[in-house]
């Protein structure tokens, strides 16, 4: 049974892109690097809004407005930064997921892997 | 060329968002500006769920079952004491929960939108209010179009003074979450009250699904048996008051 300390796939991707954004993760940078994450899937930005709010309830993430800017408006970001709790969950769920990888390709052969690895590879760059 | 939205555009979106997170939806959606179109497709795609999450921050589900309880224990005493052929009525226990449900969506929609940070007396009458002017509204709209759906004026009377009396009450014995600390750099995590985490909501969704199966199985029950109407009402009533006593007791 999930407990609060638990993640979903879209919790993981945006606590990834926090993560990766460092001091840069806003509204706008999250979702377009969420998306990125969920190739080929498309992730709305109210989606990402969601998430941003339930992880802050969860405690792991931490938010602060910034100043406001002209190229929006004059208005401000809401900026995030990951918490120690949130890196803690988000080990555990890389780790899962690495867990995972290796079950399947015990099980689908060393050549699926090294396929898939490959496509990864290029995908990633 | 303009490089934002349009004025217009861009108040409706701002009046339309929760203040609370208004500034920051407000500056993505310009940020993220390329035509009007897309502006439009954004906005919608975004402020729903905007507008869904501040009601699941600011929200307590076991305070809005109380609330739904009293709302319509106010309606239902007052067809009760005004005209009591409502109660026997088709629909009539269904067209009681009409106002109490708009009312109660009022008292949500206010704590959603309410400014945060800003300390106020009348922030816990203001809820009531608000809903109990929604309902009014509603069943004025409705009079207009089936004149036979909305409630007496006798009784939606007396119904909406009970319901701004216990509603408030309920309200000064469990403020609104968003009553307390607010602050941009101020964790939500610790601006939620205690001890309403997700376990206790699932609980609560719980209460309220066994307290419609039993209202709805005694209804069935009353309609395909002997039993008399008014031994399952008070045998109803008696659950409710029950669960929402322990409730109380619990979070007191």
């Amino acid at each position: 049974m999930a407990t609060s300390d638990s993640l979903g796939q879209f919790e993981q991707l945006v606590l990834t892109a926090i993560l990766t954004l460092r001091d840069d993760a806003y509204g706008v940078t999250i979702h377009s690097k969420v998306e990125e994450l969920a190739r080929p899937k498309a992730a709305s930005l109210g989606a990402v809004y969601v998430t941003l709010d339930r992880l802050e309830d969860k405690g792991f993430v931490t938010s602060w407005l910034s100043d406001p800017t002209a190229e929006r408006g004059g208005r401000a970001k809401r900026c995030y930064r990951l918490e120690a709790l949130g890196e803690r969950v988000l080990q555990e769920s890389a780790l899962t997921a690495r867990r995972i990888w290796e079950s399947i390709a015990e099980v689908w052969g060393k050549d699926w892997a090294r396929e898939w690895g490959k496509r990864w590879g290029k995908e990633t760059g | 060329m303009s490089s934002g939205p349009s004025r217009p555009a861009e108040m409706i979106v701002g009046i339309l968002t929760p203040p609370a997170c208004r500034e920051e939806v407000l500056g993505d959606l310009h940020e993220r500006y390329r035509s009007p179109l897309q502006y439009g497709f954004d906005a919608l795609g975004a402020v729903p769920l905007v507008i869904l999450s501040r009601i699941r921050r600011t929200a307590d589900p076991q305070v809005l079952v109380m609330q739904a309880f009293a709302l319509y224990l106010s309606f239902l005493t007052a067809a009760r004491f005004h005209d009591g052929s409502l109660l026997q009525a088709q629909w009539g226990l269904l067209r009681l929960a009409l106002p109490a449900g708009i009312a109660l969506l009022g008292l949500v929609l206010e704590d959603a939108y309410a400014l945060p940070g800003r300390r106020s007396p009348l922030r816990l009458v203001r809820g009531p209010i608000v809903g109990i002017c929604l309902a009014l509204l509603s069943q004025g709209m409705l009079r207009s179009h089936n004149p036979e759906i909305p409630l007496q004026g006798w009784i939606l009377f007396y119904g909406c003074a009970m319901s701004l009396l216990l509603s408030s009450a309920i309200r000064l014995l469990f403020p609104p979450i968003a009553h307390g600390l607010q602050g941009a750099n101020a964790p939500a995590f610790w601006l939620k009250r205690a001890g309403s985490g997700i376990g206790e909501t699932a609980q609560t969704c719980i209460q309220a699904i066994i307290i419609a199966a039993i209202v709805a199985g005694a209804m069935m029950a009353a309609l395909n048996s002997g039993i008399s109407p008014v031994t399952v009402r008070v045998a109803v009533i008696a659950v409710v008051f029950g669960l929402v006593a322990y409730q109380l007791g619990k979070r007191t």
